[in-house]
């Protein structure tokens, strides 16, 4: 529980719809964004690219202005030097902390949707893609595709296990893959033949991992990904975008989607409640717990702004993006 | 070889330069026609054109008005050295805010930095190169996108060989992005002629492609992908010609947008057959420009093509390719390279007075989709003649929206529809659906349509334009009209309901600008006949005016024609048609003709009077009375054969 003076200032800066924290965070938050709400009469978003939100919880630029941002990963151990973005044209990296970057795929390489640090060795990165997943061995200097054991290629979400070295999964159109030899060799495992559009793996128990699909709902493996079970039948036909677990509580776990809201469970998966009272829409692409304020989850909407709750979704508070599709939300370790 | 073949053709330019006014080395095949198709005719008459585009282009720039003009304008005042100190005046007004308009930014760019390169002052090169390295110019998601970033791309790195990562907008060095631009290009191409062209047959993007290619085969110093270039816009305006009628894109298209595909020459091949074949009328094109600034000059061949009344009516097939679908691919998608695809089959039978084509049916391209379309001879004026007649299931869907592109399932078809207003339409006219499947033979065609209960908009439209003649619904269950020289029967399955070609909710959203104005022009007074039956389909048989001796026997002969149909389960119908030949199909089964299955299994790249090439051939031999041209990609190198007199 937050001390009294920390609430007070809590609920003063949830009056001026700030996300400012007590203390310097330990992490920067980032968001992959187009700005699509303005978008009318063209093919393209008025903007795009990634945000970052400084200390007063106010949103710049960053990066490269370039379309199509879907993800961001700083190499572990680089002290926030090596930056991958995921981009329509590729993967952009930088060796700088940001300030000048370069491209490191080729012609063949396209839509990268998110990128997965090996724990255990910080150069093995993959990238997942429309056409097919990514593995790097140099931290993102160099890509090989990764592509043996797939029968379809289609892929949006990769993770990589905190636990186990080289044990990657993939959520693919077909269902979650899961690799045992660094994204060398892929191989099915029990997953219905759907759409997986995120993976997240619990920071307080990594055996806990939740998925959300296209048409089935939550899925909980409790196994590191071996196997899976639905959760939470309420949403059990539902495009689930969204999956966040509490890296303090293993027991928190939220999940959103499309007409869905946002749905948490405080029990580790055996109950869920709806928490979307007090959000604009109940269309959800994103969630995320901020590491640096216990209990403090993120979801942002599609189009209508991006909230935060404190009190795992009783009541919510803007963080600004308004208007925009947020594809990402990603919290970095500051370069201390 | 190449140069051997690339000096050849720049001489023989050069001697019908010089020997403009001599007499021509034949007489056209075409007793008929008007014009001479020999060939220092039809190339002179060519180079005229060419010198009119550059001095339209030309003309823009204005001393006295730095607003005026283009990049490409600025590009050709330039190349010819006139009105250098306007053209750079509008340059420096142009490059002064960070672009934003991605390839459509960068072609024109290559060309300014290419064919005007000798007329760019320091001040405006350095602004040039802070631009590349400033600004990304994204890569989009088409193919016609792609073929245009990696030209520019590889052009303006040309440029400056030496250039190193802090240069350019990507951190990659000139010699890695002329690397990537090269390897991606050689990489289409080969696509293209192994397996067809995924962004196929479309009078709209034809420019889109006739631009990186106009590009390379100007100024690439590279000398194989020059002469690739070179080979590729042959290859693209044969596919063209052979499917034209009177300058228009006949058949099935890959890509159409409202307005073009209710007024055909709205779409910009109508200013493109100008420069190539002297049709329509002279019009801004940017594809036009960069033809007569890059000194390509089309084989004569394609002209007596894109003319023929000798083979035809003829019937032309073309493999194609889907868009690459990277979800939802289905059991009959292959893979080339590790994209995967769907065999198109194009089947066109082109008449000289008009062309009727189609393909076989469902999800073959996104939004903009034309499976089957009958366009005519028009005296009437090209910008509004509303020449055409065809058929479309409206479908909308994520499954399509997702099949083609990266967004979400929620979101896709919203997105679309922000720039592609008529995306999500009851009443649109482009677009494939998944329950339509269309099979044709010779001059008659039959579609048939198997919807679920539930589909977002479950009804057959076909459009029946305003230049129809004598359009009678005849007692039979036929719909006879006239359509200029092409007479039209139609036969619909299920009843339907007439409706006007009413785009009211369309034209009043925000979208409305490109595809709705001038709607009053091009698009008022045309209607559609509307049949919302989920199982469904139609005959459609036509024939040219010429062969009957009245619209009264025209009607005859086709209600005579047997004809079974049934919809009481899958569609089916059996035809036999005013040819003889007896149709039979039954929604998801093999069509048949005369009891035979056409042989899809080795459905040609090309196969004509004028070519014939198997998939995987990489090649193309045109060929046309005693003449032959050879494009062989393998090599590669151009072949043609001495021309002879092209009598018939």
């Amino acid at each position: 529980m937050k001390s009294p003076a920390a609430f007070f200032l809590a609920l003063l800066l949830a009056g001026v719809s700030s996300l400012a924290a007590d203390t310097p965070p330990a992490h920067r938050l980032y968001a992959a964004v187009a700005m699509t709400k303005a978008q009318k009469n063209s093919a393209t978003p008025t903007d795009s690219g990634l945000y970052q939100r400084d200390e007063h919880g106010e949103w710049s630029y960053f990066g490269p202005r370039v379309l199509g941002i879907a993800s961001l990963a700083v190499q572990p151990g680089s002290h926030g030097q090596v930056i991958l973005v995921a981009i329509a044209d590729g993967v952009l990296r930088s060796m700088d902390g940001g300030r000048t970057w370069r491209k490191t795929t080729g012609w063949d390489v396209a839509d990268v949707r998110s990128f997965a640090f090996d724990p255990a060795d910080a150069n093995r990165v993959y990238a997942s893609t429309c056409w097919g997943p990514l593995r790097s061995t140099d931290g993102g200097a160099t890509w090989s595709l990764a592509q043996a054991g797939l029968t379809q290629l289609y892929c949006q979400a990769v993770a990589a296990d905190a636990e186990k070295p080289g044990r990657v999964l993939l959520g693919t159109e077909d269902g979650i893959y899961r690799s045992t030899d660094a994204a060398k060799t892929w191989a099915r495992t029990e997953f219905p033949p759907v759409s997986v559009l995120r993976i997240a793996q619990s920071p307080a128990d990594p055996h806990l991992l939740l998925a959300g699909t296209q048409g089935r709902g939550a899925w909980l493996s409790r196994d590191s990904g071996a196997t899976w079970t639905a959760v939470d039948p309420a949403t059990g036909t539902s495009n689930l975008y969204a999956a966040a677990l509490d890296p303090r509580d293993v027991h928190r776990l939220a999940v959103g989607g499309w007409g869905v809201g946002v749905r948490v469970s405080a029990d580790g998966g055996a109950t869920w409640t709806d928490r979307t009272a007090g959000l604009p829409v109940k269309n959800i692409f994103v969630l995320a717990f901020d590491p640096d304020v216990p209990g403090r989850l993120l979801a942002s909407t599609f189009e209508e702004g991006t909230f935060y709750t404190d009190d795992f979704g009783r009541t919510w508070h803007s963080a600004g993006l308004d208007g925009a599709y947020v594809f990402d939300l990603i919290f970095v370790p500051t370069a201390r | 070889m190449v140069s051997q073949l690339a000096n050849r053709r720049g001489f023989l330019v050069l001697m019908l330069v010089m020997a403009q006014g001599a007499a021509g080395w034949a007489q056209s095949q075409q007793s008929a026609c008007a014009v001479s198709l020999t060939d220092a005719d039809i190339t002179r008459r060519f180079l005229e054109r060419r010198e009119a585009v550059l001095a339209q282009a030309i003309g823009t720039i204005d001393p006295a008005d730095p607003t005026k003009g283009g990049y490409l304008e600025v590009a050709a005042a330039l190349q010819k050295g006139v009105k250098r100190e306007a053209a750079l005046a509008r340059l420096a007004v142009i490059n002064r805010p960070t672009p934003n308009a991605n390839m459509f930014w960068a072609y024109p760019m290559a060309a300014v930095m290419t064919a005007g390169r000798a007329g760019l002052d320091d001040k405006a090169w350095a602004r040039i190169q802070e631009l590349w390295r400033t600004y990304w110019p994204n890569r989009g998601d088409t193919e016609n996108h792609w073929a245009m970033s990696y030209a520019s791309l590889y052009l303006a790195a040309q440029t400056c060989p030496e250039a190193g990562p802090g240069q350019w907008f990507n951190g990659r060095s000139s010699a890695e992005n002329l690397a990537e631009a090269k390897a991606y290009l050689e990489h289409w191409m080969w696509v293209t002629t192994n397996f067809g062209q995924g962004e196929y047959d479309s009078p709209s993007y034809i420019q889109e492609y006739l631009i990186p290619m106009g590009l390379l085969a100007g100024w690439a110093k590279d000398e194989v992908l020059r002469q690739k270039a070179r080979m590729m816009l042959d290859y693209l305006i044969y596919d063209y010609a052979v499917e034209s009628v009177e300058g228009n894109y006949g058949g099935a298209h890959s890509r159409v947008y409202p307005r073009q595909i209710v007024a055909p020459g709205q779409a910009p091949i109508a200013a493109i057959s100008w420069l190539l074949f002297g049709y329509h009328q002279q019009a801004g094109d940017p594809a036009n420009t960069i033809l007569a600034m890059s000194g390509y000059v089309p084989p004569p061949i394609l002209e007596r093509i894109a003319r023929d009344e000798v083979h035809r009516p003829y019937v032309e097939r073309e493999l194609k390719r889907t868009r690459w679908r990277m979800r939802n691919a289905g059991p009959h998608s292959f893979v080339i390279g590790d994209k995967r695809t769907v065999p198109v089959y194009k089947y066109s039978y082109v008449d000289r007075d008009f062309v009727l084509g189609s393909t076989q049916g469902g999800l073959l391209q996104p939004i903009q989709q034309q499976t089957w379309s009958l366009d005519w001879r028009s005296d009437k004026p090209v910008a509004t003649a509303a020449n055409t007649f065809f058929g479309t299931q409206p479908y909308s869907s994520p499954y399509e929206g997702t099949m083609f592109f990266g967004g979400d399932w929620d979101t896709v078809s919203d997105l679309i529809a922000r720039s592609k207003a008529d995306y999500d339409s009851e009443d649109k006219l482009p677009g494939g659906s998944p329950y339509e499947q269309v099979f044709q033979q010779g001059a008659a065609l039959i579609a048939l349509y198997d919807m679920p209960a539930g589909n977002r908009f479950s009804h057959v439209t076909t459009f029946f334009s305003r230049d129809l003649e004598h359009t009678t619904e005849d007692p039979s269950g036929w719909i006879f009209a006239q359509g200029g020289p092409v007479y039209i029967a139609y036969r619909p399955f299920a009843a339907g309901v007439w409706k006007p070609n009413d785009w009211t909710h369309l034209l009043g959203n925000d979208a409305k600008g490109f595809i709705g104005s001038g709607f009053a022009q091009w698009g008022l007074g045309s209607r559609c006949y509307v049949s919302d039956a989920l199982r469904n389909g139609y005959v459609v048989q036509v024939a040219p005016v010429r062969a009957y001796a009245s619209f009264a026997a025209f009607q005859a002969a086709v209600r005579s024609l047997p004809l079974t149909f049934s919809t009481q389960a899958a569609p089916e119908a059996t035809f036999t048609t005013l040819d003889g030949s007896v149709l039979h199909v039954r929604y998801d089964e093999p069509p048949t003709v005369n009891g035979a299955t056409p042989d899809y299994d080795h459905w040609p790249l090309f196969d004509s009077p004028f070519a014939h090439e198997e998939r995987g051939s990489q090649r193309l031999e045109i060929r046309q009375g005693g003449e032959r041209y050879l494009l062989d990609f393998t090599k590669p190198l151009i072949q043609e054969t001495a021309v002879s007199c092209p009598q018939p």
